[in-house]
């Protein structure tokens, strides 16, 4: 398993067809995510991902760049260059799609966090290295920092 | 380790690897990794360092790993909700069709 990445698992009750065109179609893509996607569901193609302000009307337009389309099984893709031009690091945004029952389970995937920066690399790593769940570091930090300013 | 340090306060290789099921060559190796990446500091102690965790960067980054984490939750909700809709209109599709049919 590797650190310094996001998994997320849903069971949706449709079938791997119609989940990868909703996964893998601009005109679905902004119903679920972005305001406007505009890409090719190609290998290779480049796109991008557009967000309205609601109030200035402002828009900030992300580059996207499309990894692998294996229909109806996996749809991949890069956003959050660091570098002008699809360049540098990025983070690598996976689906796969497997049947279950009469329907299907999505395993989304975002990875390159550790090359992004360390601190997600980081915490994920102690995430699953520690059985305990989050909500135990913070009460931890709280009574941590307490007597910090108790014994100053 | 971090839970050990946040609620028994600074330690050094020693006293955490004697309240873990490692060894103490493995823990040290670890706080070397937390220290390189800025989650934990450490001063001399005797012959080993003291560590202790920074807690601002700590409480930073477990804020930004949630937040990623909650986003994607809610787009894959979307995307479950969609999906199940386009489904039912072509199940309802074809069962107009198959009764036409028949």
């Amino acid at each position: 398993m590797e650190y310094g990445s996001i998994e997320r698992d849903i069971h949706v009750e449709a079938s791997p067809e119609v989940v990868f065109e909703v996964v893998s179609r601009p005109e679905h893509m902004r119903e679920w995510w972005p305001d406007d996607a505009r890409f090719e569901a190609v290998a290779g193609a480049p796109g991008e991902l557009v967000w309205r302000d609601g109030e200035s009307g402002e828009t900030t337009t992300v580059a996207l760049a499309v990894v692998e389309v294996v229909p109806p099984k996996r749809f991949s893709f890069r956003w959050c260059f660091s570098e002008p031009d699809r360049g540098g690091d990025s983070l690598l945004v996976t689906f796969d799609l497997v049947p279950d029952g009469e329907g299907t389970r999505v395993r989304m995937t975002e990875t390159g966090f550790r090359e992004m920066g360390w601190e997600v690399a980081v915490l994920e790593e102690q995430y699953r290295e520690h059985a305990s769940a989050w909500e135990h570091y913070v009460p931890a930090l709280g009574t941590y920092v307490a007597r910090l300013v108790s014994a100053s | 380790m971090i839970d050990l340090l946040l609620a028994g306060g600074p330690g050094t290789a020693t006293s955490l690897s004697e309240r873990l099921p490692v060894t103490r060559q493995a823990v040290s190796k670890h706080l070397a990794v937390l220290d390189r990446v800025g989650l934990v500091h450490s001063a001399p102690a005797g012959r080993e360092r003291r560590y202790h965790v920074d807690e601002a960067q700590l409480a930073r980054a477990a804020a930004q790993l949630a937040a990623v984490g909650a986003t994607w939750d809610a787009r894959l909700r979307r995307i479950k909700r969609i999906a199940e809709a386009i489904e039912r209109d072509r199940d309802n599709n074809q069962d107009r069709g198959n009764n036409q049919g028949g």
